[in-house]
C-alpha cells in the first residue's frame, strides 16, 4: 500500500459501482473479465457475489455492490481477479473503465466522517479534476479477510 | 552416490559428503551381505576400508582415489545388471581381486602399475559391449561421470561433457597418463568377458535395452509438476465435453469427437498412473510400529500384509497414513489380548494383524484385520447411552451394525473408561474425518472374541468423478454418483400421495419403507418451488444415512473434475467444491454426508437395509417388469439402463432385432413382443432394458417397469436344492430371464447373409 503514497505517479484501474468511481492499482489486476457467466451459492456470506470461472480455476467472487449494502445489480458485472496468498478471488463491479495517472499528491486519507464499514474498505481517495476516484485495495477485499472483518 | 564421489573431488575436505558416500557403501555392502550377493559384498567391503580411511582422515582424496571408486562403482553396477537380467551376479574372479588389489593399494597411498592393469578390465564391466568401437552402449550422456572408457577419438572431442569434471570423467586420458599399455591392448578382451554370461554378445540395440534396467528406466517427478499435469488434463477433460456437446449433430466431428474422447481418457489414466504408488510406502513402517507396540504392552503380535503392490494416488497415500496407524495401534492396544488371555480362550499366543490392500471397482480397500478381543454390541450400546450420544429408546432399536457405527461419533473415543471397556475407540472418529475427507469410508465389523476388521474404502483419485447433474431453481448441482442410489420422478410434486408427513418431517414411501425427505430449495433458502410442480428425488446414501433429495431436475450424469472452493465457502458445508460443465455452466457439488448431518438423518434408516442384507447369500435385488401379461425379474446388478424409444431405432439384422447403444449393437430379445404387436405405427415408445451380459450387453423389451426389490432364494422342497430360474418376489414365485439365452450377433450374417441389411439412414 506505500507505493500508493510514495510513488509520484500511478497507473490505476478505473471501475464504477453505482455512482461512484473507484481505483485500483493496475499492478493489482492480473485480469479483467467482462460480463463472465457466474453460479450464485446459495448460502454464501452476503459478500460473495459467486462463482466465475477464470483458466480452469472457480473463483469466489466478492460483490462491491452486496459489500457496500447496495442493491444487486440487474445487468451481468464485469469481475477483476485479484491474486492473494491462498489463491485468485474476483470483484464483481458494475463496470470496468479506463486506466487513469493519478499522483501521489492528490491522494487523501478517508474522511473521518466516513461510515466505519467503508472506513475499513477504502484506502482514501485521489481528487481528480472534476470529482474523487476512491482508493480500493485488492488485500482489503480478500474473501477470507472480509469473512473475519465483516460476519454476517 | 556418484555425485558425491565427484564432488568430492572438487572438495576433498568436505567430511559431511565423505560420510554420506561411506554411508551409501556401506548401506550396499549390508544389503548385498543380507541378500546372499558375496561378490558385491566382497567389493564393496573393500571400497569401505579405503572410505573409512579417507573419513578417518587418515588419507585425503586425491584423483587416484576418486577414480579407484569410481571404477569400483562401475564394477558394481555391472554385476547388478548381471543380476538384473540373469538373476545371478554372474563370476569374475579376476576381476574383482584386481579391484580389490587396487582398492587396497590405494589404501596405502600409492597408485601403482596394478591400476593400469585393472582399468580395461573395469571398461569391459562397465560396458560390455561386442565391439571395440561399440564401447558407450549405455547412453552415456545422462551420466557422463559413469563413462570410465570413452574410445579413444572422441576423447578429443569429449570437451563439452567432461570440461568441468577433471579426472574421473576422461577416465581413460588418466588411465593412459599412467603410462599403462595402450588401450588396443585392452581391446581384444572384450568380447570375451561379456558381464552378461548368457551368450554371445547381442547387438548393439538390444543391448541398449536392458542397460536402462537399473537406473534409466524411472525418473523422479516434481509432485508440483505432476499436479499441474493434473489439472491440465482435467481442463482436457472439460473441452472434451464440451467439444462432444457442441458436436454431437454432425456425423463427421462427431466421429473425431469419439477419438478425442478416447485420447483424453487415455491421456487422463496415464496421468492418474503417474501419480501411483504402492501402498507399501505407506505400510513399509508398520512392522516397526507393530513390533515396537507390542514389545511396550507386553504382547505378542504378527503382523502379515497382503497385497502391497496396489497402487494409490499419491495424495490419497498420504492421507491414509495416519488413518491406518491409528486403527493399527487400537488394534494391538485395544484389541489384541495378553499372551496368557489369548491362551486361555483358547487362541495362540501370538496374536495377528493383518493388513490388505485390494481393488474393488474404482476403489481400494485397505483393511486392518486382528484376531483380537473383538468388541462387544452390549457394552458400547450401554457406553453410548451412558455418555448420552444416542437416546435409551432408540439405542435399543438399533441393530449390530448400527451399533458399531457408534464408536465413529466424536465423544465416544476419548475418556479412557470408554475404550477399557469396548476394547477399541481411542479417536475413531477422527479416523473416520480423515478418511472421509478423501472422499472415502471407513467400515467395521467385529465379533466378541473373535476379532475385528476395519475397512478404509478409499477412491482411487480424488481429481475427477462421476456425478449426476441436477437443477434446483434455475442452478446445477452435482451429486457423486458413488452415493446415489436411486431416482425417483414425481410428476405432481409434493402433491404426489407417497409423500407423506409427520409434523414437519417430509417422508416418501418407497417400496412399503419411509425414506426421509430433504428439500434442496429449501436447504439452501433458494425461491420455493411451486408445490404440485413436478420434481425428482435423488435417493442418496451418505455413509448409511439414506434420504431423499428432493430437486426441480435431472440432468446427464457427467463425469466432473473437482476445483476446490475458497475457504468462506468451504465454511457452508454443503459443497464438496465446484466444477465447471461440458456446456460451460458451473455447477456446485453437493456434499451429501454433510446435507444428511444437517438434516439429522440418522442411520436408523439403515435398519431395514441391513435387515435386509442379512436374509442370507441367496438374497439379491431384481427389477421387476412386466412382459406380455407375466412378470419376469432381472438381476438388477447387470441392468445397465432403462430407455424407452420409439419403435423405429430398432433395427433388424436377419431376423433379429437389434438396437444401437452407444456406438455399438445390441441384441434384443422381443421378449414383450412389442415389436410385433405394434405392426405399423413407427412412432410408438417401447421401453428396452440394456443389461450387462458377462462381457456383452443384451436389450430385452418390456411391457412395463414395475419395482425393484430384493428376492430370497427359493429350495426345493426334501432336496434343498436351490431353484435356478426363479425367486421369491413380494411373496410371488417370479421367473428370472436367462440372459445368457439372448444369442449374440456375431453369426448372424452366416445365418441370414441374404436379409442382411441396415438401413442406409440412421434414424434418431
Amino acid at each position: 500500500m506505500n507505493e500508493t503514497h510514495t510513488s509520484a505517479t500511478q497507473e490505476v484501474c478505473s471501475v464504477r459501482v453505482g455512482d461512484t468511481l473507484y481505483g485500483v492499482p493496475i499492478a493489482h489486476v492480473l485480469e479483467i473479465l467482462g460480463k463472465p457467466a457466474t453460479q450464485p451459492v446459495p448460502l454464501a456470506p452476503y459478500f460473495v457475489g459467486g462463482l466465475v470461472h477464470y483458466r480452469g480455476e472457480v473463483l469466489t467472487a466478492v460483490s462491491l455492490r452486496r459489500l457496500l449494502g447496495m442493491e444487486a445489480s440487474k445487468t451481468p458485472e464485469d469481475v477483476l481477479v485479484f491474486e492473494n496468498p491462498d489463491g485468485l478471488f474476483g470483484l464483481f463491479v458494475d463496470s470496468v473503465g479506463e486506466v487513469l495517472h493519478v499522483s501521489a499528491a492528490d491522494h487523501e486519507p478517508n474522511p473521518a466522517t466516513l461510515e466505519a464499514r467503508r472506513q475499513a474498505l477504502f484506502d482514501g481517495a485521489w481528487k481528480l479534476k472534476d470529482r474523487l476516484l476512491v482508493s480500493l485495495e485488492p488485500e482489503r477485499l480478500d474473501p477470507m479477510r472480509l469473512a473475519s472483518s465483516f460476519p454476517a | 552416490m556418484e555425485r558425491c564421489l565427484t564432488d568430492l573431488e572438487t572438495r576433498p575436505g568436505d567430511t559431511e559428503l565423505l560420510a554420506d558416500i561411506f554411508r551409501s557403501v556401506h548401506t550396499i555392502k549390508g544389503t548385498t551381505g543380507f541378500l546372499g550377493f558375496s561378490r558385491l559384498e566382497a567389493l564393496s567391503h573393500s571400497g569401505e576400508n579405503l572410505l573409512g580411511l579417507l573419513r578417518d582422515g587418515k588419507l585425503s582424496a586425491n584423483p587416484d582415489i576418486i577414480s579407484g571408486l569410481l571404477s569400483l562403482m562401475d564394477v558394481l553396477r555391472g554385476v547388478l545388471h548381471s543380476i538384473d537380467t540373469t538373476g545371478a551376479e554372474g563370476e569374475n574372479p579376476e576381476l574383482d581381486s584386481a579391484m580389490i588389489a587396487r582398492l587396497d593399494k590405494l589404501q596405502l597411498g600409492e597408485a601403482s602399475p596394478a591400476v593400469a592393469a585393472v582399468e580395461p578390465e573395469l571398461a569391459a564391466v562397465a560396458a560390455p559391449a561386442p565391439t571395440g568401437k561399440q564401447r558407450r552402449p549405455r547412453a552415456p550422456r545422462k551420466h557422463p561421470h559413469t563413462q570410465s572408457a570413452p574410445p579413444p577419438a572422441e576423447t578429443g572431442e569429449a570437451g563439452p561433457l567432461g570440461e568441468d569434471q577433471e579426472e574421473p570423467v576422461d577416465a581413460e586420458p588418466e588411465v593412459e597418463r599412467n603410462s599403462r599399455p595402450a588401450p588396443a591392448a585392452a581391446k581384444p578382451s572384450l568380447p570375451a568377458r561379456p558381464v552378461n554370461e548368457s551368450g554371445p554378445s547381442p547387438a548393439p540395440e538390444t543391448q541398449a535395452a536392458p542397460t536402462s534396467g537399473t537406473a534409466d528406466s524411472t525418473l523422479r517427478v516434481d509432485v508440483e509438476l505432476l499436479n499441474r499435469m493434473m489439472n491440465l488434463v482435467g481442463e482436457l477433460v472439460l473441452t472434451r465435453n464440451q467439444i462432444l456437446q457442441a458436436t454431437s449433430t454432425d456425423a463427421n466431428f462427431a466421429l473425431l469427437g469419439r477419438r478425442l474422447d478416447m485420447v483424453t481418457a487415455d491421456l487422463r489414466e496415464s496421468v492418474m498412473k503417474a501419480r501411483m504408488q504402492p501402498v507399501s510406502h505407506v505400510f513399509s513402517r508398520f512392522p516397526r510400529l507393530v513390533r515396537d507396540l507390542a514389545l511396550g504392552l507386553d504382547k505378542k503380535v504378527r503382523l502379515e500384509m497382503e497385497g502391497q503392490e496396489t497402487e494409490l494416488d499419491k495424495s490419497l497415500l498420504e492421507a491414509i497414513r495416519d488413518p491406518l496407524t491409528h486403527s493399527i495401534r487400537n488394534s494391538i492396544d485395544h484389541g489384541i489380548e495378553m499372551p496368557d488371555v489369548r491362551v486361555a480362550n483358547g487362541k495362540p499366543a501370538e496374536g495377528l494383524v493383518r493388513l490388505r490392500a485390494c481393488h474393488e471397482g474404482s476403489h481400494v480397500i485397505v483393511e486392518v484385520h486382528d484376531d483380537g478381543a473383538g468388541m462387544s454390541i452390549e457394552k458400547i450400546r450401554a457406553k453410548a447411552v451412558e455418555r448420552q450420544l444416542v437416546p435409551p429408546a432408540r439405542a435399543e432399536l438399533m441393530n449390530e451394525r448400527e451399533i458399531l457405527q457408534l464408536i465413529f461419533l466424536p465423544g465416544f473415543s476419548t475418556a479412557e473408561a470408554v475404550t477399557s471397556v469396548s476394547g477399541r475407540g481411542v479417536g475413531m472418529d477422527v479416523v473416520r474425518t480423515n478418511v472421509e475427507k478423501i472422499g472415502g469410508k471407513v467400515e467395521v465389523d467385529s465379533h466378541a472374541g473373535k476379532g475385528t476388521v476395519l475397512r478404509l474404502r478409499i477412491p482411487l483419485t480424488l481429481a475427477i468423478i462421476p456425478a449426476l447433474i441436477v437443477h434446483s431453481r434455475g442452478q446445477n448441482f452435482a451429486v457423486p454418483q458413488a452415493s446415489l442410489t436411486e431416482l425417483v420422478h414425481l410428476s405432481t410434486g409434493e402433491n404426489d400421495p407417497r409423500i407423506e408427513r409427520l409434523e414437519n418431517a417430509a417422508l416418501y414411501r418407497l417400496r412399503g419403507r419411509l425414506l426421509p425427505l430433504v428439500f434442496l430449495d429449501r436447504l439452501l433458502q433458494q425461491t420455493p418451488r411451486e408445490i404440485g410442480a413436478p420434481c425428482d428425488i435423488a435417493i442418496l446414501n451418505a455413509d448409511g444415512r439414506r434420504f431423499g433429495l428432493i430437486v426441480d431436475g435431472l440432468a446427464d450424469p457427467e463425469e466432473i473434475v473437482v476445483k476446490p472452493l475458497a475457504a468462506v465457502l468451504r465454511e457452508i458445508g454443503f459443497y464438496a467444491g465446484a466444477t465447471i460443465l461440458g456446456n460451460g455452466e458451473m455447477a456446485l457439488i453437493l456434499n451429501p454426508g454433510a446435507i444428511a448431518q444437517n438434516a439429522n438423518v440418522s442411520l436408523t434408516a439403515e435398519i431395514e437395509d441391513s435387515s435386509s442384507d442379512e436374509k442370507g447369500a441367496g438374497h439379491r435385488d431384481f427389477l421387476v417388469v412386466e412382459v406380455g401379461s407375466r412378470r419376469a425379474a432381472l438381476p438388477l446388478e447387470t441392468v445397465v439402463r432403462i430407455e424407452r424409444i420409439p419403435r423405429s431405432r430398432i433395427e433388424r439384422a436377419g431376423s433379429r432385432p437389434v438396437l444401437r447403444f452407444e456406438g455399438a449393437l445390441l441384441p434384443l430379445d422381443d421378449a414383450a413382443s412389442d415389436l410385433v404387436d405394434q405392426g405399423g405405427d413407427p412412432e410408438a415408445q417401447t421401453t428396452v432394458v440394456v443389461c450387462r451380459d458377462g462381457q456383452r450387453h443384451v436389450g430385452m423389451t418390456v411391457s412395463q417397469v414395475l419395482d425393484v426389490t430384493g428376492g430370497s432364494q427359493l429350495e426345493e422342497a426334501g432336496s434343498g436344492l436351490v431353484a435356478d430360474g426363479i425367486t421369491l418376489l413380494h411373496e410371488k414365485v417370479t421367473g428370472i430371464v436367462s440372459l445368457a439365452n439372448i444369442p449374440s450377433l456375431d453369426n448372424v450374417v452366416e445365418q441370414a447373409p441374404m436379409e442382411f441389411s441396415l438401413p442406409a439412414e440412421e434414424t434418431r
